[in-house]
């Protein structure tokens, strides 16, 4: 057994198109990955029924996870239409799911070394706002579940709550780069590096936060 | 009979471009691709992508069966019509064979064909597919299929004007078939073609039937797509029902020799 990990460590590690690494979802209604990956028989169909060209074919360089579908937030956020998920073949995509507000396609998680609104309260806390940084609001107002999915903590912090259905909207209109300030940690990955947190992780040991 | 065929070939070929336009402008009434498709509110999916997703998950859910039922009574009644009558594939060969007549490029056809042995290798080939997908985890025979890679590829091609590296497989089948052995896919390679002759039957559903009188022409032989011998193979796994046989024979005109037969 230990031999055939091996070869599925090895065929699973050229991945190499960094970027996407961070903010890639799948689908709404997706199971568990590890299923996903065995259930997902490459149709296609949930990116030819995606209304707003979000759901994206993973090519055959990501090694394993080709063909399958993904979201990548930081091009363009899920719109919650639930098209897709009525029409998966396998059952990798959760066909009971229709409503929108019971996907949970992952949750944000706010960078507040570099959210804008957290910055400029930290500077003003201290009593040094300088004008760099102003006031944001952009994940708040893009959000499509407003005060009940995200909220902002005394007037500015942007706060996500357990309601966040994981779309991405808010990843997708975040204005700082190269990194956004706010992120999507998906539900079900296989483990956390392949969710791309590696980096984001680390600077929470160190105490980054 | 062979107009019939094409037209509807022409026709499976024109469903696969035109179900991504008809998706882009918000009819959802027909979607999907080859590896499955809906139609209104009826499911019909590969029976290799089924099969692989409850071999590798050991879950079944009921639409997986209830979308594999169409296709497997397809088979079991007209034989490998699928092949014949809709593969965009089958139809890119048939295409690159007439361009090769053209060229005057003469095709590898070995003479000296054994079903059997055909029959063997392309087994052997799902069989070895299927031991290297449980050691992945993960359904990829779709990749070998030329059939899903096609229409999944022109879904690409539609809605995100992008092509992914697949295609790249079937341009090396098509290399391999164009050089090396003819109609290596179909013959050999198509774990799709494979695991619906599973259920083909020997004696029940559509075949090519002779009855003597025959005088030995051997244009049948000569003309079969899969290089087989129609009078002894009508009923083989291998006869994927697409009547070149039966329309190339000349003593059809005369007597009734080789004919298609309900079983």
């Amino acid at each position: 057994m230990s031999l055939i990990n091996k070869i599925k460590l090895f065929l699973n590690s050229f991945d190499d198109n960094e970027y996407y690494r961070i903010n890639r979802m799948r689908p709404p209604g997706a199971v568990d990955e590890k299923l996903f990956m065995k259930l997902c028989v490459r149709c296609s169909k949930c990116i030819e029924i995606c209304p707003y060209r979000v759901i994206k074919r993973s090519d055959l360089t990501k090694n394993l996870e080709a063909g399958t579908p993904y979201i990548y937030a930081e091009e363009k956020g899920c719109q919650l239409c639930m098209n897709c998920t009525s029409v998966c073949p396998t059952g990798a995509l959760d066909n009971k799911l229709t409503y929108f507000r019971d996907t949970r396609i992952g949750v944000a998680i706010v960078d507040d070394t570099i959210c804008l609104n957290h910055l400029l309260y930290n500077q003003e806390e201290a009593g040094i706002a300088d004008g760099t940084v102003a006031v944001c609001n952009q994940c708040f107002n893009s959000c499509p579940l407003k005060f009940d999915a995200i909220y902002l903590e005394d007037m500015i912090l942007p706060t996500i709550t357990d309601k966040c259905t994981g779309c991405g909207i808010c990843t997708e209109s975040c204005p700082t780069s190269p990194q956004k300030a706010i992120n999507i940690l998906p539900n079900g990955m296989a483990d956390i590096n392949s969710a791309g947190y590696k980096q984001y992780l680390k600077r929470i040991e160190k105490g980054g936060r | 009979m062979q107009k019939i065929r094409k037209i509807s070939q022409l026709f499976f070929l024109l469903l696969i471009v035109a179900i991504p336009i008809l998706n882009l402008m918000e009819i959802y009434f027909i979607n999907g691709s080859f590896i499955s498709l809906t139609v209104g509110n009826l499911a019909i999916s590969d029976p290799l992508a089924v099969f692989q997703a409850i071999f590798l998950s050991h879950k079944i859910v009921p639409l997986m069966l209830v979308s594999i039922l169409a296709p497997i009574f397809i088979v079991i009644l007209f034989g490998r019509v699928w092949c014949s009558y809709a593969c965009p594939y089958f139809l890119m060969t048939e295409f690159i064979d007439k361009v090769k007549i053209k060229l005057k490029i003469k095709s590898v056809r070995n003479k000296n064909i054994n079903t059997n042995k055909q029959n063997i290798i392309r087994y052997g080939l799902l069989l070895i597919g299927f031991i290297v997908i449980s050691i992945l985890g993960v359904p990829l025979l779709y990749l070998i299929s030329p059939p899903s890679v096609i229409s999944t590829q022109v879904i690409m091609i539609i809605k995100h004007f992008a092509i992914t590296l697949e295609v790249l497989i079937i341009l090396l089948i098509l290399i391999i078939e164009i050089f090396f052995i003819y109609r290596f896919a179909c013959r050999y390679l198509c774990p799709t073609g494979t695991l619906l002759s599973l259920f083909q039957f020997k004696n029940f559903g559509l075949k090519v039937e002779h009855i003597g009188n025959c005088s030995e022409c051997k244009a049948c032989i000569k003309v079969c797509p899969l290089m087989l011998d129609p009078k002894i193979d009508g009923d083989s796994k291998q006869c994927n029902n697409c009547g070149i046989c039966v329309d190339s024979c000349k003593d059809n005109l005369k007597q009734k020799t080789l004919f298609f037969k309900m079983k």
